[in-house]
């Protein structure tokens, strides 16, 4: 029993490392346009996906692969972000709403029409197991744990000591004295943009391997996990996201061996509500963001 | 917050706009063609235009939230999809008259959204769109797994067509086409006389200035609430409908395509309108149908209206309509 609650807890905090590399980013794209990306999940699938074509269509390696994925998402999310995502700076929230969900059924689709509809095997990674005491992981998971880890720490290393990262906090502060003060407002919303998509390609190369399969509509419930741990780590709040990813993983972990992986989906929906309803401003701070 | 309610509202305006704006003459043309409808077009149309009417009601619930006091939901899919099982597990379990199933339908859809409103409606903005998304999937993983009563993912097949009573029963197109129009035509009447009423101006006020409008008087929360069950009462009713046209539901009718669907015929015509909504009904089956070979295809469209919607036409299409119906009235008087 203790051993299997250790498993459940081991794959929950690795699956939790998979949401919060990808809300990390929304979090960050929230903070500086106060929109939520209802198209985030999109570019954890173009991820995987472009990490799949240049696999299976190119013959790449895995390892370069990740690097072909993340970058080709990038381009894609610079695209988007200069013709869609900076003129939502000033717009009212409607206007990101929509323009967003326009935008995941715009590249779900289109994925699904150019590569069809069908579930495709993810080839590479490294699954051979290692043991710790009783416990097998694969080296892939661990990879993905130590991966999300350093990507935080150098987050917070961009966010408190680079110019940039100081331009994105005071961007999330206040617009209007940004722009005062001659920050390019629309550069660092769009570096944002694309900085907070590529960590959301990452965490899509890197699960494939695990998730095995891959569709196109893979997007979507990893967009409505992600708004879940970004409302627990507090909109805006990049440290928080760690955290509340682990918690959202380890929730699902459990219900899933406990009481049944059906329920597993529900979890992230459940936290939602609850934590919009009893604690806005997220579990690590006081201040709300809305 | 700049503009609370920038997008697809038109300025404040009487609701009576929707009948006035329309020439007699055309408005007499319209009625005729509708009533004629089945003589005249195949069943391959008569199918569009019921599809269409299904999805007119919960469109009018949703614009009652959107139009008339400014918050944006998703969760008509959910509404939508608890009103076809209810109505649906009625007539199979019951064998009650559709006209029972119906206003069940509604009903029992609007009573569930009341307890959800309260807590939902504390929220603004996104966090009220995320939590109406949230509402949709609990709605889902409740319809697959409640076995026992929905089937989980077998759906419920067989459902029987619309009994009206008398003996009478709904088999043709052409007899749902009739029903579905006269509900249609009712729905909307009783949507416009809500919206025209004084509940109405207290609506639009509250959409307009919620601070001002509690300053007035007007108990903004219990309104919010009401609108919201009423809404979702609109979107069950669709529910029965779209439940006794298919004769098979399944979890699927939780998908985000309903919510997406609804949202795009009320911004895609113009929130805040009745004649918007009621030509965004039209104009998204028409597009709907031309695309319905390819379905992907039909998704990356809509995706590309919402963005035309945000950045070209915040108001929806109704400007241009209403531009038609201009010229039409200045050569008929």
């Amino acid at each position: 029993m203790g051993e299997l609650i250790l498993e459940q807890i081991i794959n929950g905090i690795i699956a939790g490392s998979v949401y919060a590399l990808v809300a990390a980013g929304m979090t960050m794209i929230f903070g500086v346009l106060r929109a939520i990306n209802f198209a985030h999940g999109e570019y954890y699938m173009l991820g995987t996906f472009s990490a799949w074509y240049v696999i299976s269509k190119l013959g790449v390696s895995y390892p370069v692969s990740i690097i072909l994925g993340i970058v080709m998402t990038m381009a894609i999310a610079a695209v988007v972000g200069r013709l869609v995502m900076q003129h939502l700076v000033t717009a009212p929230f409607q206007s990101g709403v929509l323009a967003t969900l326009g935008l995941s059924l715009i590249l779900q689709n289109a994925i699904v029409l150019g590569f069809g509809g069908t579930y495709k095997m993810f080839p590479g990674g490294w699954l051979s197991p290692v043991f710790i005491g009783d416990i097998s992981i694969a080296w892939q998971r661990i990879i993905i744990l130590i991966v999300t880890i350093a990507m935080f720490v150098a987050l917070e290393l961009m966010v408190a000591r680079t110019r940039m990262g100081r331009s994105i906090r005071a961007v999330s502060q206040n617009i209007e004295c940004c722009a005062v003060n001659g920050i390019d407002v629309e550069r660092v919303v769009l570096a944002t943009f694309v900085l907070g998509t590529g960590l959301a390609a990452m965490s899509g190369v890197l699960t494939g391997p695990v998730n095995v399969t891959i569709y196109g509509g893979m997007g979507e419930a990893v967009t409505m996990k992600t708004f879940a741990v970004i409302v627990m780590g507090g909109m805006g709040n990049v440290r928080g996201t760690l955290l509340a990813g682990w918690i959202l993983g380890i929730a699902e972990s459990f219900v899933a061996g406990f009481i049944g992986l059906q329920y597993r989906d529900a979890v992230g929906f459940v936290i939602l509500i609850a934590m919009l309803m009893f604690r806005p401003t997220g579990l690590f701070s006081l201040q709300s963001r809305f | 917050m700049t503009n609370p309610a920038a997008i697809a509202i038109p300025s404040l305006k009487p609701a009576t706009a929707d009948v006035d704006i329309m020439p007699t003459w055309l408005g007499v043309v319209l009625a005729v063609a509708l009533l004629a409808a089945p003589v005249l077009l195949d069943s391959y149309y008569l199918h569009a235009l019921i599809t269409s009417m299904i999805f007119l009601l919960p469109a009018h619930g949703l614009n009652l939230i959107v139009g008339y006091t400014g918050m944006m939901s998703l969760a008509q899919g959910a509404f939508f999809g608890i009103g076809s099982y209810v109505s649906a597990l009625l007539a199979m379990h019951l064998g009650t008259p559709f006209w029972v199933n119906f206003l069940a339908a509604g009903v029992v859809t609007g009573l569930i959204a009341l307890p959800l409103g309260v807590p939902a409606l504390r929220l603004r903005t996104y966090s009220f769109v995320m939590c109406t998304l949230g509402l949709v999937v609990i709605g889902e993983t409740v319809a697959k797994n409640w076995i026992s009563v929905t089937r989980g993912d077998m759906g419920l097949s067989g459902i029987p067509r619309p009994h009206l009573g008398f003996g009478v029963e709904v088999t043709t197109i052409t007899g749902y086409y009739y029903l579905f129009l006269f509900l249609a035509v009712v729905m909307t009447a009783l949507f416009w006389a809500l919206v025209s009423s004084p509940a109405g101006r207290a609506m639009i006020a509250i959409r307009d200035n919620e601070t001002q409008a509690e300053a007035l008087g007007i108990p903004t929360w219990s309104y919010k609430l009401i609108v919201f069950a009423l809404s979702a009462a609109f979107a069950g009713f669709g529910g029965s409908m779209f439940a006794h046209y298919l004769t098979t539901i399944s979890p699927l009718t939780f998908q985000m395509y309903y919510s997406t669907t609804i949202l795009i015929i009320v911004l895609g015509g113009g929130a805040g309108t009745i004649r918007g909504v009621v030509v965004g009904s039209l104009t998204f089956v028409a597009v709907s149908e031309a695309l319905r070979i390819a379905p992907e295809l039909r998704m990356i469209i809509y995706g590309f209206v919402l963005l035309l919607l945000v950045f070209w036409l915040p108001k929806g299409i109704t400007p241009l309509v209403d531009k038609v119906f201009a010229l039409a009235r200045g050569r008929s008087t």
